[in-house]
């Protein structure tokens, strides 16, 4: 599959770094809304630190809602990063190359915004201080290493941490690329980020395996983080509904699953906004799009086990919680729009080809995909919790309050503008990458017909 | 193989169209004389196979009551769905995924559906053996009295009969893609060949001319059966271990065994793929067609699979180490820890010590022996999952109890006798061996009738994979039809 | 003596490749000639000369350094802390595993990125003779020789279809 003209490397440059160079009027306008949004989220969050988590609508017995859901929800999407990155560089699938960046960046600043909601969650952010650093500061009381609670921190720190790096190791080339095309201080600050790169053999040989090395030590603690966030819900038993031994891989795949389509919306979004036609071509869409339609059948192969052993059980309690989630309304009506657009509506529509190849049809099924994706944490969340069990007269639902709300919409905002300010200051397509690609690039004539072909080395 | 300055150039490919329709077809109607010791060995311990299960159904019968003897039997099952039953899915992966190194070994795990007919011999009698739902047949169920199953109330012929439609559908939809992809070979084959066979391979060519209309049916014939095997192999993973392993343990509710269970079916049919191909290399005399490159390139899926065997072995155990549960501690040190710890340390050991041990290292990645010797660990590792799932189900009576932690231990023992563990008898080694034979037998029959190694896909990647120059160096080039 | 170091640009990638060549005829080994690219060509591409390097080294070190640190920091913080949670032992190694597996992979990683950077000779202070032009996708053969060979280099260079040459000092 290679399709679009070939490129010179002058027309790559000016091609991928006009995110830089150019200053269109919508972009500015973008970043101070979205500013202003965030800004309104932390007032938000100033606001319910002040006067205590009275102001959410957390109460007993449910203690976790929507900024546990939105913790689990950006989480999921900062898996998208590795997915298409590590697993595309080590199968070598060609068509990674427009879309490794973005993702990997992607999954940089959705884990930092997750990060914050455990932190605003706490109610006072400062005492997370004693919770996540396993020194006794103090009190002679060290954090308790056989708590999931503990897992999650050491797992994210890991992720971030490598992720942080990955990016950057894959950033040097460009910012080479950058630092000759700029002057004046501009050029100061990109000759020292990019470390003095010049690109003679020993860098670029030593940059090839860093791509592969960092993807495979990364896969693994990938698949870590979200299993130890569902975690987090696993090894509860008193919550009903949680105690399930598929949550793990059923959290990777959901995390995947969501990530991945969040990836494509981000490739819409840039190839319309910078105008790069020329590197995400629906091709990149089509192989997304397959992708997509096997993650999500894995994806409902495990919800249906997890779902069928809620039920096999035969005790009271648990089916008590299905029979909250599925049929009393309103909680029933969000788990149908829950299934049908995580998995039927987006894969219904991924099944034909015209729609993978549409870049905005992609962006309303990976829309659908991740509205489904935050119900569904939320309703593995909340209803356990409800504890609308027999014989129990203490159970309670849940209901946002606009604090939550606002803060949750800040944390969209915040992703999306950390995104854009990303771009004005590093290019979100691999530069190196697009230009190996064009070198790479064969044909092979078989009688009349030119077949696209790569040249592979190993 | 690296030239003087340690670059890596290409094996170049020095076959032709004719050499190798010439030399395959040779392949499938020459004598030989090792092959046909081979076989006479592997028939005298297939009918041993046979013996032992004359002898377990004669001495013991088909019913509840006799189930307990029949644990081997049924892991035994298992294991052949998990190697020979999964190994077309390899063909299936592969082709979809457009990797030319899965050239030489596609028709060698295709040829494997043919052994699904053995398994499906082998279901028949488990049916007889899996207690009803409803126990005391009062027509509903109750905790503690009936048993739990995936199917509750179970809708007519639950699960029986629902299994083994599953298990129909695996077998003639592998059988079906065995025949849809060698259709082209098939003609090859009837044209070059006199007898009986040739007349055979005439008549299940069903006309096949190689036009661009049959081509174009082919490929797609291929990619929607491919859909379909992946599909129902999943299903019967999930219904065979729920309905045969777990459903017979009280308390047990594991909801990721199913997928674990697929999960080795998939990392044990890549072994029996690797050992294959070896032997084909080693001994079959298919060495110009099998290079180093599918046993690299197979190598590091298998440890992707061996990675995600541990993950899932990890989530199931901590889940259940973690919760203190009464049940959920006796189901593990069931199938864990205490009864079965034997097969479940050799288990672990085969499925994952060792393949993750051998395979972490790009040299031995990158060689013919190392993965073959981490498929071959991979298969025994699944064989001791199966006897350590499969046999302790069998051997508890009490289905319809609320949890096996409800158990009681005689006067004077430790663990109660339903929950001890089994070794096999005479018979059971037998319809071991019995299994284990019939499989190679039934591949090699198949290699009498087929080209082990497809002609139309070795053709085909002469077209795509070429050897070109690139200012200095000389690189491989793979086409990427769409 | 001192070195000097030259650059040829070339605007096609098959005339840097023959440059190489022209200077082996000069007289000039494979260690004394580098290729400056914009992008990562297959390796063998200009036959240039065969980089050796040890970072597959790095991870094990890595591992095994947060191994140490991951056993150590679980096992002594259960130990200092002793309470009984949820009927688990004290010294509870499944949930050891955890974290320690989280230090294997960070210093795995950690050193591993060290290793890249050590490997490819980073942080550069100077970046030596170069031209903006490379990351255009012109290609530079740097050539490192003795004083009174620079002439000739030069020569060889534009010879072989540099369409710009530059001398400097030897970084």
């Amino acid at each position: 599959m290679q399709e679009g003209r070939s490129l010179t490397d002058r027309e790559i440059n000016r091609g991928l770094l006009n995110s830089l160079y150019q200053n269109p009027k919508w972009y500015w306008g973008s970043v101070t809304l979205l500013g202003v949004i965030v800004l309104g989220a932390m007032a938000a969050a100033g606001y319910m630190i002040n006067q205590g988590l009275g102001v959410t609508g957390l109460n007993r017995p449910v203690m976790w809602g929507f900024f546990i859901t939105n913790f689990v929800f950006w989480i999921g999407i900062s898996h998208a990063g590795v997915m298409l990155s590590a697993i595309l560089r080590l199968s070598k699938a060609e068509w990674r190359r427009p879309a490794t960046r973005a993702a990997e960046v992607l999954t940089v600043f959705s884990l930092m915004t997750a990060m914050l909601m455990p932190f605003i969650h706490a109610g006072r952010p400062w005492r997370l201080f004693y919770w996540v650093f396993p020194y006794d500061w103090a009190r002679g009381v060290f954090p308790n290493v056989r708590s999931a609670l503990i897992w999650d921190p050491s797992a994210v720190f890991t992720y971030l941490t490598s992720s942080i790096l990955f990016v950057y190791i894959a950033l040097l080339p460009d910012l080479a690329v950058i630092r000759d095309r700029s002057t004046g201080v501009r050029r100061t600050i990109y000759s020292v980020l990019c470390l003095g790169w010049k690109g003679n053999s020993r860098q670029w040989k030593l940059q090839i395996i860093a791509g592969i090395l960092l993807s495979a030590l990364i896969l693994p603690v990938f698949v870590s983080v979200h299993s130890i966030v569902s975690f987090d819900f696993s090894m509860a038993i008193a919550v009903k509904s949680w105690h399930s031994t598929i949550f793990p891989p059923y959290f990777v795949i959901g995390a995947v699953h969501s990530g991945v389509a969040a990836v494509v919306i981000v490739m819409a979004l840039m190839r319309w906004l910078f105008h790069w036609h020329d590197y995400v071509r629906p091709e990149h869409f089509d192989a997304l799009g397959r992708l997509l339609i096997v993650v999500a059948t894995g994806w409902f192969f495990f919800f249906v086990m997890e779902f069928l052993f809620g039920l096999y059980g035969l005790e009271g309690d648990e089916i008590s919680v299905k029979d909250f989630l599925t049929a009393q309304a309103p909680w029933s009506w969000w788990f149908i729009t829950f299934v049908g657009t995580t998995y039927f509506i987006p894969v219904g529509m991924w099944l034909f080809k015209s729609v993978r190849r549409n870049p905005w049809l992609m962006v309303v099924a990976c829309v659908s995909v991740n509205i489904g994706m935050w119900l569904e944490r939320f309703l593995i969340i909340v209803p356990g919790l409800a504890q609308k069990q027999l014989f129990n007269f203490a159970w309670y639902t849940y209901a946002p309050s606009p604090v939550e709300v606002v803060i949750i919409i800040g944390t969209f905002a915040l992703v999306s503008m950390l995104m854009l300010l990303f771009a004005k200051v590093f290019p979100l397509i691999p530069i190196y990458d697009i230009k190996e690609g064009e070198i790479l690039k064969q044909e092979i004539k078989i009688g009349r017909r030119t077949v696209p072909a790569v040249i592979r080395e190993d | 193989m690296a030239n003087g300055n340690g670059h890596i150039t290409p094996v170049e490919v020095d076959l032709t169209d004719q050499g190798i329709t010439e030399h395959l077809s040779h392949k499938v109607f020459a004598f030989d004389r090792r092959l046909a010791y081979a076989m006479a060995g592997l028939g005298v311990l297939f009918i041993l196979g046979i013996i032992g299960f004359v002898m377990r159904a004669v001495g013991d019968g088909f019913s509840d009551a006799s189930r307990h003897e029949w644990g081997y039997y049924a892991a035994m099952f298992a294991f052949l769905l998990c190697t020979a039953g999964t190994a077309p899915l390899v063909a299936v992966a592969f082709r979809w995924t457009k990797n030319h190194w899965r050239r030489p070994l596609s028709r060698a795990s295709e040829m494997f559906a043919l052994v699904g007919i053995l398994n499906l011999l082998w279901f028949i009698p488990l049916m007889a053996l899996l207690p009803a739902i409803d126990l005391n047949g009062d027509g509903h169920l109750e905790v503690g009295v009936d048993r739990r199953t995936v199917w509750f109330e179970g809708p007519i012929g639950a699960p029986l009969w629902w299994d083994m439609a599953a298990m129909i559908g695996l077998v003639v939809c592998g059988l079906a893609i065995l025949w849809v992809s060698a259709r082209p070979d098939m003609s090859v084959v009837a044209a070059r060949g006199s007898g009986w066979r040739a007349a055979l391979m005439r008549k299940l060519a069903m006309g096949w001319q190689g036009t661009k209309r049959d081509w174009r049916r082919q490929q797609a014939f291929l990619a929607m059966l491919g859909g379909f095997y992946f599909m129902l192999l999943i299903l019967v993973h999930t219904l065979v271990s729920l309905d045969f392993a777990l459903s017979l343990v009280p308390g047990w509710k594991d909801s990721i065994l199913a997928p674990h269970h697929a999960l080795t079916g998939i990392q044990a049919a890549a072994g029996t793929v690797l050992v294959t191909i070896f032997v084909m290399r080693t001994w079959g005399g298919y060495g110009r067609y099998i290079g180093l490159d599918p046993f690299w390139a197979f190598s590091k899926v298998l440890l992707g699979l061996t990675l995600l065997w541990g993950y899932f072995w990890f989530s199931e155990f901590m889940t259940f180490w973690y919760g203190r549960d009464p049940t959920e501690q006796s189901v593990i040190k069931l199938v864990m820890f205490e009864s079965y710890r034997t097969a479940f340390l050799l288990n672990f050991f085969f499925s994952f010590v060792i393949p993750f041990g051998l395979l972490l290292w790009n040299g031995v990645r990158k060689s013919v022996l190392g993965p073959t010797i981490a498929g071959a660990s991979v298969i025994i590792g699944a064989f001791f999952m199966m006897v350590r799932l499969y046999v302790p189900a069998f051997n508890i009576r009490d289905v319809g109890a609320h949890s096996i932690a409800d158990f009681e231990a005689g006067v004077g023992q430790a663990i109660p006798s339903q929950l001890l563990p089994v070794t096999p008898d005479v018979w059971d080694v037998f319809i071991i061996l019995g299994g284990l034979s019939g499989t190679a037998l039934i591949f090699l029959l198949g290699t009498r009738l087929l080209p082990v190694m497809s002609m139309w896909e070795t053709k085909e990647g002469l077209l795509y994979m070429l050897v070109r120059p690139l200012l200095k160096g000389r690189y491989m080039v793979l086409g990427k039809p769409d | 003596m001192a070195k000097q170091s030259v650059l040829g640009l070339y605007q096609n990638a098959e005339y840097a490749a023959e440059a190489g060549d022209a200077l082996q005829a000069a007289g000039l080994t494979k260690d004394d000639y580098d290729f400056l690219t914009g992008a990562p060509y297959p390796e063998g591409a200009f036959g240039e000369r065969h980089v050796s390097h040890r970072l597959y080294v790095f991870p094990f070190v890595g591992a095994l350094c947060g191994l140490t640190a991951g056993i150590l920091l679980t096992s002594m913080t259960q130990m200092a802390y002793p309470l009984v949670t949820g009927g688990k032992p004290i010294l509870s190694l499944p949930p050891m595993a955890i974290v320690t597996y989280e230090g294997t992979m960070l210093g795995a990683i950690l050193f591993t990125v060290l290793g890249i950077l050590f490997e490819s000779r980073l942080p550069r202070p100077s970046l030596g003779l170069y031209d903006d032009r490379i990351t255009e996708g012109y290609i530079g053969v740097i050539v490192t020789c003795e004083d009174n060979q620079a002439g000739r280099v030069e020569q060889v260079l534009t010879q072989a279809g540099a369409v710009d040459v530059k001398r400097g000092e030897a970084s």
